[in-house]
């Protein structure tokens, strides 16, 4: 249904890049009642003897958690709050093969490509020092790890030759836990260490129906929304009430 | 079979909402408590972000308690009047609690406060309820009912102006004792965001000397309303109702509060109160744990408190 309008062309430096497309079964992932997340298969050309990383990134923003530490160096609880800025709240790289083998540093940095990259840009406060950072950004990504929401995969991007052009293919799990949004995902096109060609192309997740219906309601009419979950608690347990009297009849 | 719940962000099994929602609306039935102390952790541990599991909870509580009130009052077992002078004492702690929080978070350290102040309650309450329903489950069986001597605080209470009778409970108080305990009460839950049954059911058997079963019938009574002013504030201010999974939820609690109230009738009040004393004790237990383990996540959502 998305074949047309996903496959968007950037040429990059250099004439080893002549041609890198990128292309999702769909484009436009909707969350109606049942959904429980979803899989994107990615699909394209790419040059002869080139490796690929995609990244799938909605786009930075920030982000406020509470932090748990130690208090009377004993009990564990809550001990204030850290702001997160220039983090996604997806991101997730998939590749053909090892990245530090295919990448070097300064290409991976200048692309945010890899954990260590997005820990660099990152800014959390408050925290102490730089090692202070490290630590809590570490924390930061196996949270986002715990909820789904970041995933580093190497290996998972398949590649085949047919009639001279290197095809490549990835199927991605995509997590229910992902708020609705836009969702960047970008293609690098690997040689020698460096990104020799990019493509991009969206996914764009969305609430329909009822879902919808109800998320916007408890955000625009918040008054009668509460008053409608509350009228329906009453009838349900005023119901109920009633149904077993009827049926049990023992009192 | 998954639902997606629009507020949550996030998708779940229906049969956790339903099968937690009947676990806990039994205990409600059963012991007249709401039973967010189980529910609520119970949410999060099954990825509903916290703010959103307590507030969905309160509405799942209207629905578990007006099921339970209905089937407790069938019986008789509900006093309203008693009920009501609760409520009006409930509600003006619940002010009063809120502003502490307040005060609290300007001190800078309102979380400790407030974890050991729950800690040390269902501790309190769970030890003095079991210990006590134990020594008179003794008592009972070597027939000794002797007429409770009574205590200064009884005869304290006695002397205050106001007396009235509850017919329901069978009991004589100033109406001042259900409104400053409903507002002690009320006090302590709105400061620890809870919504305070297992303490006003101790207060009502041990400060007020209801009958155990009237009690039950009373207190989801008054939970009932709370937990209706609770919702709506919420859903209101910070919208954080999640009405599908309240649906879920109120599926299971609802009929689980009926076969409570049937179970409940069945039991004698000492032995109600022995077992809600483990439940409270074991949720104690639990928490001391994750006070004291080290967490494999050292973040989490913001919000609440």
């Amino acid at each position: 249904m998305a074949t047309a309008c996903a496959v968007l062309l950037l040429l990059m430096s250099g004439p080893a890049s002549a041609a890198l497309t990128v292309t999702p079964n769909h484009d436009h992932i909707d969350i109606d009642f049942f959904y429980h997340g979803s899989t994107v298969s990615i699909e394209g050309v790419s040059d002869t003897g080139t490796d690929l990383v995609m990244k799938i990134a909605a786009s930075a923003g920030h982000q406020s958690l509470r932090k748990k530490g130690k208090v009377a160096g004993l009990l564990w609880m809550n001990v204030g709050e850290l702001k997160f800025d220039h983090v996604p709240s997806l991101y997730s790289l998939h590749s053909t093969k090892k990245i530090s083998d295919i990448l070097s540093e300064g290409e991976r940095d200048k692309y945010l490509i890899g954990y260590g990259s997005l820990g660099k840009q990152t800014v959390i406060q408050p925290v102490a020092n730089e090692a202070d950072k490290t630590k809590w950004f570490d924390e930061f990504v196996k949270f986002k790890e715990a909820s789904k929401l970041y995933a580093e995969t190497e290996g998972d991007i398949s590649l085949s030759v047919s009639s001279g052009e290197q095809h490549y293919h990835v199927l991605i799990p995509w997590p229910y836990q992902a708020a609705p949004g836009d969702y960047i995902v970008t293609v690098y096109a690997v040689k020698d260490k460096k990104v020799v060609g990019t493509a991009e192309t969206k996914v764009l997740v969305e609430q329909v129906g009822l879902v919808k219906s109800l998320a916007v309601m408890a955000k625009n009419s918040a008054a009668l929304y509460g008053i409608i979950s509350i009228l329906a608690a009453l009838v349900a347990g005023f119901g109920v009430g009633l149904i077993f009297r009827k049926g049990g009849g023992s009192h | 079979m998954h639902f997606y719940l629009p507020v949550a962000l996030t998708s779940i099994n229906v049969l956790i909402p339903v099968g937690l929602g009947l676990a806990v609306g039994l205990l409600s039935g059963l012991f007249g408590v709401g039973g967010g102390f189980l529910m609520t952790p119970l949410l999060i541990m099954f990825g509903i972000p916290s703010t959103i599991a307590a507030a969905t909870d309160s509405n799942q509580i209207v629905a578990a308690s007006t099921s339970g009130t209905y089937a407790h009052w069938r019986v008789g077992n509900v006093d309203f009047k008693m009920g009501l002078y609760l409520l009006a004492g409930g509600f003006i702690g619940g002010l009063l609690g809120v502003q502490g929080i307040k005060v609290l978070k300007a001190m800078g350290n309102a979380d400790f406060v407030i974890k050991m102040t729950y800690v040390i309650m269902l501790g309190t309450v769970g030890a003095y309820m079991f210990i006590e329903s134990i020594s008179s489950m003794r008592k009972s069986k070597t027939q000794q009912v002797k007429e409770e001597r009574e205590s200064a605080t009884g005869r304290f209470l006695k002397s205050l102006p106001l007396q009235t009778h509850f017919e329901k409970s069978g009991v004589t108080h100033s109406v001042l004792v259900p409104i400053i305990f409903g507002g002690i009460v009320g006090i302590l839950a709105a400061v620890m965001g809870v919504g305070g049954g297992f303490l006003m059911v101790p207060v009502m058997v041990y400060i007020l000397r209801m009958p155990m079963h009237v009690v039950v019938g009373t207190s989801l009574f008054q939970i009932l309303f709370n937990c209706i002013e609770v919702t709506f504030l919420q859903a209101y201010t910070n919208h954080t109702v999640d009405f599908i999974l309240a649906v879920l939820l109120l599926i299971g609690s609802t009929v689980g509060a009926q076969i409570g109230a049937v179970f409940g009738r069945k039991l004698k009040g000492e032995q109600l109160k022995v077992i809600l004393a483990v439940i409270v004790l074991a949720v104690t237990v639990k928490i001391i744990f994750e006070l004291t383990l080290s967490p494999s996540l050292l973040l989490g959502q913001s919000g609440g408190h």
